[in-house]
């Protein structure tokens, strides 16, 4: 009888595979995540300045328990973040500290209010409060 | 003539037929011309039938005839394989490649371990709850999280303010 319990080029295919895999995910975990920050404001009027927030972004804002119907974007900065690296921002009249803490998450820093290390991958959304009035601000990641 | 009819003729001559049954018959191809023929067309083609099939004899007996085609199975079967050499190839790649693979799993580990950062390997229930520090020591965070949208709300707020987070759905606040 000639049976094996695994061939020997099976395993060391997927070995090889294992090896390729751990490769891409650290370099995955370790690659700068490219961010959006967005000061949006908030009214239960139809919004008469800034421009109208993207339906997805709007979406997900109307699901959340805010009194506010109606968000535009008063300002947007896209930015790019490696990892351990922190990004200063200021947006409206709040101060941001972003840090790319790594496997996609981020640590935001909002001057005089607080710290949250929060998982920012990809079609996740932080939301916070701004200094401005009636504002919050929209972090998350991008293409 | 019917079906029925012409199917007792050849039970008739296969002699399958009560006696009875059978002296009707006979007498029966004796009355109809029909009959008498089609019964004596069957008696020709038996024996045709009988005088075309081939008989077959063996030029010894049986038992010597069947020991011949044993013998000869026996003769063509293979020797047993003697066992071959192995050459030094087959061994190392019988022992060396699957620990060369044993090896490379082990050090992909080892660099999966070290290199991906703590937070990539936590659950992603942890890595999907925000943690909140706030600054100032009367202040106040409210989280809310949206599984389903990926959303999450933190709401700073200190002991001065109105409360600011309205209120949509006030039992889903943290």
């Amino acid at each position: 009888m000639n049976t094996k319990l695994f061939s020997t080029t099976r395993l060391a295919c997927a070995a090889l595979f294992f090896f390729l895999l751990a490769g891409v995910s650290a370099q995955a975990a370790d690659k700068p995540l490219k961010l959006e920050a967005q000061l949006i404001l908030c009214s239960n009027d139809a919004p008469t300045n800034g421009k109208p927030v993207a339906p997805e972004i709007e979406k997900k804002l109307k699901r959340l328990p805010l009194k506010w119907q109606h968000y535009s974007v008063i300002s947007a900065q896209t930015f790019t973040v490696a990892k351990d690296e922190i990004k200063p921002l200021v947006i409206g009249k709040s101060e941001l500290a972003v840090k790319n803490l790594g496997g996609e998450r981020v640590e935001v820093t909002l001057v005089g209010h607080g710290k949250i290390t929060q998982s920012l991958k990809k079609g996740r959304t932080l939301v916070t409060n701004s200094n401005d009035d009636a504002c919050l601000i929209v972090v998350r990641q991008i293409d | 003539m019917n079906h029925e009819q012409q199917l007792k003729l050849q039970s008739f001559l296969d002699g399958e037929l009560p006696e009875s049954e059978a002296r009707e018959i006979l007498s029966w191809t004796q009355r109809d011309g029909a009959a008498a023929a089609l019964l004596a067309e069957l008696k020709n083609t038996r024996a045709a039938m009988t005088q075309a099939d081939p008989h077959l004899s063996l030029p010894e007996s049986r038992e010597f005839f069947w020991s011949k085609i044993e013998r000869e199975i026996q003769r063509r079967e293979p020797v047993a394989a003697s066992t071959p050499e192995i050459s030094i190839y087959t061994v190392l790649r019988r022992w060396l490649l699957p620990a060369f693979a044993v090896c490379t799993i082990v050090i992909a580990g080892l660099i999966a371990h070290f290199n991906v950062p703590k937070t990539a390997v936590e659950t992603v229930a942890d890595a999907d709850t925000p943690a909140v520090e706030t600054t100032l020591a009367n202040s106040d965070a409210t989280t809310y999280r949206d599984a389903s949208e990926g959303t999450t709300l933190v709401w700073f707020s200190s002991a001065a303010d109105d409360n600011p987070v309205p209120d949509k759905t006030p039992a889903a606040i943290n």
